[in-house]
């Protein structure tokens, strides 16, 4: 304060020996003028009083001041508003001072957090102004299902999911992806089920407080994926104590919530059976045992002191189908393709029994302390045990990974501060078709530090640096990031992001014994974003690098099956390269009509690669050049209801057709998909309730994600199948019913 | 010496209170924003003179809240909760611990933080919000402010959700039974709220055909 008005006493004080008007001594003297802005216009609401004393006015509408004091001699006057920098004069009083101006600026854009990297990410937490998507956004968003990873296909950058599981970010296949929960792995996010038929993600969208999507160019903190990271974030203490329950076409569920002072205990379980959802959907395969299963899930957090919380996590869940699907290896028995494979002769369609045990564990400590150093520690355990059988074959799968991180931040002031930590993971494989068994074991150690710098208002820059070592390639590599925003107005912003990202070799390929190299992708990321009253732009462009992809080399024709079998004789080498390049955009308004909340997102992507069993370098099978996304949601108080709809248009993908000389040189038809989504609100009694129905597909749209060629006995090709979802038009409703605990002795 | 000092001080705190009470009053009983802002002016000098004080810091916190409730404008809202929270952790910080009042004033400030932008923050600053009123009502369950918020908040909740009227009114008729036993007469012991929450609680007994029969 004494600081401040030193310095403005040197600058005014030539003005103010034109101001002092000295009138007759008298013991009262009367002080006025006016308090304008720098573009010389009245500030109403003023607080004008000399420094140190009771005496002072607010100014009118005109900015106009008038007050009287008993002070004499040196003093200072100050002049404060709310959306202004207070600014003072130095003045001698020695009689009635009138024509006093002060002048204040405005203040300056509000807050350090104003600049944030937002070059190849997606924030969706509760409590940021950046948020893009929310828990809730993600339940009312048709097409969704409520599954975490499925609403984060209506945001750019991201494919429509076919007959795979995953997310397909930019030119990376579903692997190329880490998803994490409270910043550790998770091995298996979706639910085991048959080749080709999509599964849910085991992700609720309630049981996170924050999503954060990164499409590229992500933080130090995390590896091994070439693509980008999906961070969700697990709730912290919960609110009150409450009991959930829900009935809907999948099941049965219910949990309870148990809130003491500085602590909470969460216990939920469920039973799973989707025979009435399949029975009223539109299956194109034929489920003879519907999926059937459970989960129970335990939750306890506990904040041991204002700055600390504790988070244990354990869940388990056991689930279990049988159908009938194409045979991916139809066709082989002809064209003598892969004579090891033991699934050759099978006919077109076979049988898939599924059986799936699933357990997960994590504990997460997190303290700060003196407002100053903060500490993270988690470590997490999950197995993952599938029992399937493919027509007459077993094939079993048992996955487990441990993993242990402690990370500490020092802020060294508001501008500064500064990351290092490091983590260590070892995870298993083992897996057997039939009489084949294959396995393998991996450590990596990863060591890393990033610097949060913010010099500027204007300007944050984010360098980071981080060092993997994979103990089953005996490797070691080094990985620098970046990435950096500055602010180009109040409410517009530049972003660019850098990096180099490495990624162990296929599953595939390290379970047949094979030991290729890391693979390698460069980020170039650079992207503009305005964000004004709830309306949001971004446009975003990148352009991305893939070197030391893996590689296999066959002597035969190519296999279009990705199922294909790789054995240890497959020759693999590292030599496989490509690049994506696009541009994305995306708006987002929920101001302009009342009530009414939608986006619209448009991705184009031009990618190329030449990696696995490709013959040359080729665009994906997986990649949609053009991608496009409608969401809107309108509530309608009333009725209270929500009433959500979504259209999805994507161009069509490649596929391989051998009579094509082109390499996946055809392109299915374009995909489009219309989903409808309706809540209905009401309290009964102290029950809040939601029903819900939604119908995705509308049209029944016959979609198309490739075709399959078959062969006849002289090894030419004599038709081919359509590659089609598992459901066309589905339906699906349900209501979850919510109890918040109500105190007897609230009141 | 000692006798001199502690004559001087209690000299300062018989000079703070009177024009405290004066200032206060007018900024409470009057529902024009261009007199609130002026009395709120003048708690800031006040704080600035006797800041050695928590309860000045208090009330200049609390006027600083009722503003942003008052004001339009997303920023200023946001601007004028930045100062009633800075003076709040300034009350907090000369008492060394919170008291139910504090407590109490920290819930207001969570609710009119939550306020300014519902949809984005109401996971937030509703749980802060009911995090303090609990810590108040361990430290003292006979403070009317603490139902009286919880009354507001719910009577501002959608019937959908829980809230509206019915839900609301035991909140107003506990806090007005407790208010009846207040005596108000010291600036120092806060006692706002008794006018709003008669106002809510006739508000609460008008019968709303429009909402209360669903």
């Amino acid at each position: 304060m004494l600081k401040f008005i030193r310095t403005h006493l040197m600058r005014t004080l030539c003005i103010l020996a034109m101001l002092l008007i000295v009138s007759a001594a008298n013991a009262q003297y009367k002080l006025s003028g006016t308090v304008i802005d720098n573009k010389d216009k009245p500030i109403k609401g003023a607080s004008v009083y000399l420094d140190n004393t009771l005496d002072g006015a607010t100014t009118d509408s005109l900015g106009v001041f008038t007050f009287t004091t008993t002070e004499k001699g040196n003093q200072s006057i100050v002049a404060s508003e709310i959306s202004h920098e207070t600014a003072g004069l130095p003045i001698v009083i020695m009689g009635d001072i009138s024509g006093i101006v002060l002048h204040l600026k405005k203040n300056a854009v509000h807050d350090l957090s104003a600049v944030v990297i937002t070059a190849g990410s997606f924030e969706a937490s509760n409590d940021k102004s950046k948020t893009v998507l929310k828990p809730l956004d993600i339940v009312t968003t048709a097409g969704a299902n409520a599954d975490v990873v499925k609403a984060l296909e209506m945001l750019p950058g991201i494919q429509q999911t076919g007959p795979d599981n995953g997310l397909f970010v930019r030119g990376g296949d579903a692997s190329e992806l880490s998803i994490l929960v409270d910043e550790m792995v998770v091995q298996n996010a979706f639910f085991s089920g048959p080749p080709g038929v999509a599964t849910r993600s085991r992700f609720g969208a309630f049981n996170y407080q924050g999503v954060s999507f990164s499409s590229g160019g992500y933080s130090a903190r995390y590896g091994q994926a070439l693509s980008g990271v999906l961070e969700l974030n697990t709730t912290d203490l919960p609110d009150k104590s409450t009991v959930n329950l829900g009935v809907n076409m999948a099941g049965l569920y219910a949990s309870g919530t148990k809130k003491w002072k500085n602590s909470a205990l969460d216990i939920g379980g469920s039973y799973n059976n989707l025979t009435p959802f399949y029975g009223l959907a539109s299956t194109n395969f034929k489920f003879y045992n519907v999926p059937v299963g459970g989960s129970g899930n335990l939750r306890y957090v506990w904040k041991p002191n204002k700055n600390g919380i504790l988070k244990i996590t354990a869940n388990t869940s056991y689930i279990t189908s049988g159908i009938s699907i194409p045979n991916p290896y139809a066709g082989i028995v002809d064209t003598g393709l892969n004579k090891l494979n033991p699934f050759a002769g099978l006919p077109d369609t076979v049988n898939f029994v599924t059986k799936d045990q699933y357990y997960y564990t994590n504990v997460s400590y997190k303290q700060l302390f003196k407002a100053r150093y903060s500490l993270y520690t988690a470590a997490s355990y999950s197995l993952d045990t599938t029992k399937n059988t493919f027509g007459p074959i077993p094939i079993n799968e048992k996955d487990q990974r441990a993993q242990f991180r402690i990370e500490g931040k020092d802020f060294f002031t508001s501008r500064l501060n500064l990351l290092a930590g490091a983590e260590v993971q070892h995870y298993s494989i083992s897996k057997s078709f039939d009489t084949l068994n294959e396995n393998f074991a991996e450590t990596q150690l990863a060591g890393y530090t990033e610097l949060e710098w913010t010099p500027i208002n204007r300007i944050a820059i984010k360098p980071g640096l981080r060092y993997e070592h994979s103990q089953l390639l005996n490797k070691d590599d080094i990985a620098p990031r970046i990435s950096m925003a500055i602010k180009t107005g109040i409410n517009s912003q530049v972003s660019l992001a850098s990096g180099v990202f490495y990624q162990n070799p296929d599953n595939l390929y390290l379970l047949a014994g094979l030991r290729p190299n890391m693979q390698e992708a460069i980020h170039y990321i650079v992207n503009w974003q305005y964000t004004k009253n709830d309306r949001t732009l971004r446009i975003e462009a990148y352009y991305k690098k893939y070197q030391d992809l893996v590689r296999e080399l066959h002597d035969t024709l190519f296999d279009p099956n990705s199922y294909r079998i790789i054995t240890d004789s497959t020759k693999v080498n590292n030599n496989g390269y490509g690049y994506a390049q696009g541009i994305e955009l995306f708006w987002r308004d929920k101001k302009s009509v009342k009530n009414l909340d939608y986006w619209v997102s448009y991705s184009f992507i031009d990618t190329r690669r030449l990696y696995a069993n490709y013959i040359s370098e080729a665009t994906p099978t997986y990649i949609a050049a053009h991608n496009l996304n409608l969401v809107a949601k309108y509530f309608v108080d009333k009725w209270q209801t929500n009433f959500s709809a979504t259209y999805s248009y994507a161009s069509g993908r490649p596929y391989f057709n051998p009579n094509n000389p082109t390499f996946l040189g055809d392109r299915t038809p374009d995909f489009n998909n219309l989903a409808l989504t309706v809540a209905y609100l009401h309290s009964f009694g102290k029950w809040f309730t939601v029903f819900y129905l939604s119908i995705d597909n509308i049209t029944n749209q016959h979609n198309v994600f490739g075709y399959r060629y078959t062969y006849n006995s002289a090894n030419v090709v004599d038709g081919r199948n359509p590659i089609v979802p598992a459901l066309y038009r589905s339906i699906f409703f349900g209501v979850n019913m919510s109890l918040t605990q109500f105190k007897k002795d609230e009141l | 010496m000692s006798a001199l000092a502690l004559a001087v001080m209690n000299a300062e705190a018989q000079d703070f209170k009177a024009p405290l009470e004066k200032t206060f009053l007018a900024f409470d009983t009057t529902q024009d924003m261009t007199v609130k802002v002026e009395q709120s002016n003048k708690l800031s000098l006040i704080t600035k003179k006797w800041g050695n004080d928590w309860i000045t810091h208090y009330y200049l916190s609390f006027s600083k809240a009722v503003l942003s409730y008052l004001e339009k404008d997303a920023t200023k809202r946001d601007a004028y909760l930045d100062e009633a929270e800075k003076e709040h952790e300034e009350a907090v910080s000369i008492l060394a611990k919170e008291n139910d009042e504090t407590f109490v004033l920290g819930a207001m400030i969570a609710n009119a933080r939550m306020a300014v932008d519902p949809m984005n923050r109401w996971q937030k600053y509703g749980q802060l919000f009911s995090q303090n009123l609990e810590s108040a009502k361990d430290l003292n369950p006979n403070n009317p402010r603490m139902y009286y918020l919880q009354g507001i908040s719910k009577f501002y909740t959608p019937k959908a959700y829980g809230g509206g009227k019915k839900s609301a009114q035991p909140y107003f008729e506990k806090a007005d039974g407790l208010y009846a036993k207040e005596t108000g007469g010291d600036i120092t012991k806060p006692f706002w709220g008794k006018d709003k929450n008669t106002y809510f609680l006739s508000q609460c007994k008008i019968d709303d055909k429009d909402t209360d029969n669903h």
